[in-house]
C-alpha cells in the first residue's frame, strides 16, 4: 500500500526529527555528564505518538465534485485507523460535507459518497466496519459561510466524530 | 373606531407589516412589452375606516409582478371610481391605458366580506348587438364573491388570475402559495419550513428544527409537504399535512440518505432517492400500501432528484451514469431509460413544464450554475438567469415562471424568472437566508 509505505517513512522521517529534538534539549539541560543512555523511545512508542497527535485532526478536504481521498488526508486516516484498531469499542461517524455548488439533493449524495470514501479508507487499515458509521449533510451545514472558493473548500469535507 | 383606537389600530398594522412579509419582491429586469393597465382603488364599506387589506394594490403588485403587465401608479390615475357605468373610457384611452380594472369591498353583517370587480377593455370596438342592447360593451369580466375576512388577501389573488386568463388567454398563478426554507441562526430552532402567498406575503412557520430542512415538495392537492429533515442527525423524509389536524408523518428513514421527495401527479405515489441498498438510487413509494419500488440500477453512480412527467407515464433525475450529473428520462412501465441532456457537463434538478415541451434545469456553464431551460422538441437550450449560484429551480403551476435559490448580496435569497428569460425578480428575505423555494399547484 502507497499509503502505508508513506506512512513508514513519514515515521522514520519523525524519528529522526524526534530524537534531533531530544538531543537539543538535553544540551541545553544537562551539560557534560558521564551518562547513562537516556532511554530511547522505541519505534513502536514514536509511531504510536505520531498516530496520536496525527488523529487530532478531524477533518480531511475534497476537491471540487470529487471523493478521493487525497494523500495528506490519507496520512491522516491511517492515524485515525491507528487509534480505532487499539479499541474496538471506539466508534466514529464520518460526516460527508459539499460546498454550496450544484443542487442541494445531488451534493447529498455527494456528501454520502465522501464519507464513504473516508470510511473505505479507515476499513483498508484495518478498522471494523462495525467501529464506523457514515452521514451526508450534503450542503446543509457549511463549516464557513462565504460564496467564494475560500469558503468553498473549507466545506468540501469528511469529518470524523468519536462516540461517547 | 374612535381615532385613538384608529392609531392604535394603524400602530399595530405598522409593527405587524415585517412579520408578514418575510420575503418581498424586487423586479430587476423587466419587459418592454408590458402592457399599461390600471387597477383603481377598490371601494371599501366596513366597520372600520380602511379594510385590512387594499385589494388593488395586491392585484396590481400581482399583474407587475407577472411581467406582462405595467399598472399605473395610484397617483396618475384619471379618475377613481368603482363601477364599469361611472368609467370615463375616453380618459381611459387618451392615456394609453389598455384595460381598467374597478371594484368594491363590502363588510356584510356576519362579518364576512364581498369583492367585486369589472375587467374593463378600454379599447374594444362595441360588437353587432343583433337587437339586444349591450349595456357593457367593454366588459371582460365581472366576479363577485364572498369571503371570511382573512380571506380577503388571497381571494385577491384570485381576481389577479381572472384578470390574467382573460387578457393574456393563459391561467393565472397568482392565488398559489410558495413553501421554501428559512434559517435564522438568531432563532431559537434557525431551520424553518415556511408556507407563504405567491407574492411572499402571509409566511407561516409549518415546521420548525435545530436540525437542517431540505427540498420541500408539494401535494398535487397542494394540502401536503413532503420535506427532508435532519432532525434526527441524518435525512429522513416527512409528509405534513398543513390543514385540518396537520399530521406528520416520517415515510423514510433506511440507512444512509432519504432525500428528493417529489408526489406524482395523481398524489398516490411518492418518488424519492434511497441509498439502503448502498447506493442512491431511485424508488416510488406507493402512498397507501406503503410499498417501495426501486425504479433505477445503476449501482456505481448517483441517482437523484426524481421528479415527473405531467402525464405520470415518465419520470426524471439525475444521474453521473455518464461521467458528470446530467438528467434522465425513464419509462416506468419499460423501466427504459434515455439520456435528455448533452450540452454542458453539469445538468440538474430538471422539472417539466404542465404542456410538456420545456425542461427547467440548473446548468453549469464555465462553472458558474444558472437556471436554464431546453426545448424538448429541437433540445436547444437558453440559460434564463445572470446569477452565479442558482439551484432548486421550481415551476409556476402554469408554466410561466420559475422560482429558485441564488446568492445576492452575499446572502441566499430568492429569485424568479419567466420562463422565457425576458422578467427578473428578486425576494430578498429581511433576516436570515432563504432557499430551496417550491411552487405551489393550483389551489381550487
Amino acid at each position: 500500500m502507497s499509503i502505508s509505505k508513506f506512512m513508514k517513512g513519514l515515521t522514520v522521517a519523525c524519528s529522526i526529527m524526534f530524537l534531533f529534538a531530544c538531543g537539543g534539549q538535553e544540551q541545553e539541560a544537562v551539560e557534560p555528564v558521564d551518562v547513562v543512555e537516556p532511554s530511547e523511545p522505541s519505534a513502536e512508542e514514536l509511531y504510536h505518538q505520531q498516530m496520536i497527535a496525527l488523529a487530532e485532526t478531524r477533518v480531511v478536504y475534497f476537491d471540487l465534485d470529487d471523493d478521493t481521498v487525497k494523500s495528506d488526508a490519507a496520512a491522516v486516516l491511517e492515524a485515525h485507523a491507528y487509534v480505532l484498531r487499539q479499541d474496538a469499542n471506539l466508534v466514529v461517524t464520518i460526516e460527508g460535507h459539499c460546498d454550496e455548488r450544484g443542487t442541494p439533493a445531488y451534493n447529498l449524495a455527494l456528501g454520502e459518497r465522501r464519507a464513504n470514501a473516508v470510511a473505505q479508507a479507515l476499513m483498508l487499515n484495518g478498522v471494523s466496519s462495525s467501529q464506523i458509521k457514515t452521514v451526508s449533510y450534503g450542503e446543509e451545514q457549511p463549516a464557513a459561510e462565504g460564496h467564494d472558493e475560500s469558503a468553498w473548500s473549507m466545506n468540501r469535507r469528511g469529518v470524523i466524530n468519536y462516540e461517547g | 373606531m374612535n381615532r385613538q383606537r384608529f392609531v392604535a389600530f394603524l400602530l399595530l398594522m405598522i409593527i405587524h407589516l415585517p412579520l408578514s412579509a418575510e420575503i418581498e419582491i424586487v423586479i430587476t429586469s423587466g419587459m418592454d412589452s408590458a402592457r399599461p393597465v390600471a387597477v383603481l382603488p377598490f371601494t371599501w364599506t366596513g366597520r372600520t375606516e380602511t379594510p385590512p387589506h387594499d385589494v388593488a394594490s395586491i392585484v396590481a403588485s400581482d399583474l407587475r409582478r407577472s411581467g406582462r403587465f405595467n399598472p399605473m401608479d395610484r397617483h396618475d390615475l384619471v379618475q377613481t371610481v368603482d363601477n364599469y357605468a361611472a368609467l370615463d373610457l375616453e380618459a381611459w384611452r387618451k392615456k394609453g391605458i389598455e384595460a381598467v380594472v374597478v371594484g368594491t369591498v363590502e363588510e356584510q353583517p356576519d362579518g364576512k366580506v364581498k369583492i367585486s370587480y369589472e375587467l374593463v377593455d378600454v379599447f374594444l370596438k362595441p360588437q353587432g348587438t343583433q337587437g339586444v342592447a349591450n349595456l357593457t360593451p367593454n366588459r371582460l369580466d365581472a366576479y363577485a364573491v364572498t369571503v371570511d375576512m382573512n380571506g380577503l388577501r388571497f381571494e385577491a389573488h384570485r381576481v389577479s388570475d381572472r384578470i390574467y386568463f382573460e387578457l393574456t388567454g393563459m391561467r393565472g398563478a397568482f392565488a398559489t402559495k410558495l413553501a421554501y426554507v428559512s434559517v435564522d441562526k438568531s432563532l431559537p430552532k434557525p431551520y424553518r419550513l415556511m408556507v407563504s402567498d405567491s407574492d411572499g406575503f402571509d409566511s407561516q412557520a409549518v415546521w420548525a428544527s435545530n436540525e437542517a430542512i431540505m427540498s420541500p415538495a408539494w401535494s398535487p392537492d397542494a394540502k401536503k409537504l413532503a420535506y427532508v429533515s435532519f432532525e434526527n442527525g441524518r435525512s429522513e423524509v416527512y409528509v405534513q399535512e398543513l390543514f385540518g389536524a396537520k399530521a406528520r408523518q416520517k415515510v423514510a428513514s433506511f440507512i444512509g440518505i432519504n432525500s428528493a421527495p417529489a408526489f406524482s401527479p395523481d398524489g398516490r405515489m411518492l418518488a424519492l432517492t434511497l441509498s439502503r441498498d448502498g447506493n442512491p438510487e431511485i424508488y416510488i413509494l406507493d402512498i397507501n400500501s406503503n410499498r417501495y419500488s426501486r425504479i433505477t440500477h445503476s449501482n456505481y453512480s448517483i441517482e437523484t432528484e426524481p421528479g415527473w412527467f405531467p402525464d405520470g407515464q415518465f419520470i426524471l433525475f439525475t444521474s453521473d451514469r455518464g461521467r458528470g450529473p446530467q438528467i434522465y428520462k425513464q419509462h416506468l412501465a419499460s423501466g427504459a431509460a434515455e439520456r435528455m441532456t448533452w450540452e454542458s457537463n453539469y445538468n440538474a434538478s430538471g422539472s417539466i413544464t404542465p404542456d410538456g415541451k420545456t425542461m427547467v434545469m440548473i446548468s453549469r456553464v464555465n462553472g458558474v450554475y444558472h437556471v436554464a431551460v431546453q426545448d424538448l422538441e429541437t433540445n436547444n437550450v437558453q440559460i434564463l438567469t445572470k446569477t452565479t449560484l442558482d439551484e432548486s429551480p421550481s415551476l409556476a403551476p402554469n408554466g410561466s415562471m420559475v422560482i429558485y435559490a441564488t446568492v445576492y448580496g452575499n446572502r441566499q435569497v430568492l429569485s424568479v424568472v419567466s420562463t422565457d428569460g425576458r422578467f427578473k425578480a428578486r425576494l430578498p428575505s429581511k433576516k436570515g437566508i432563504v432557499k430551496a423555494p417550491v411552487w405551489s399547484p393550483y389551489i381550487e
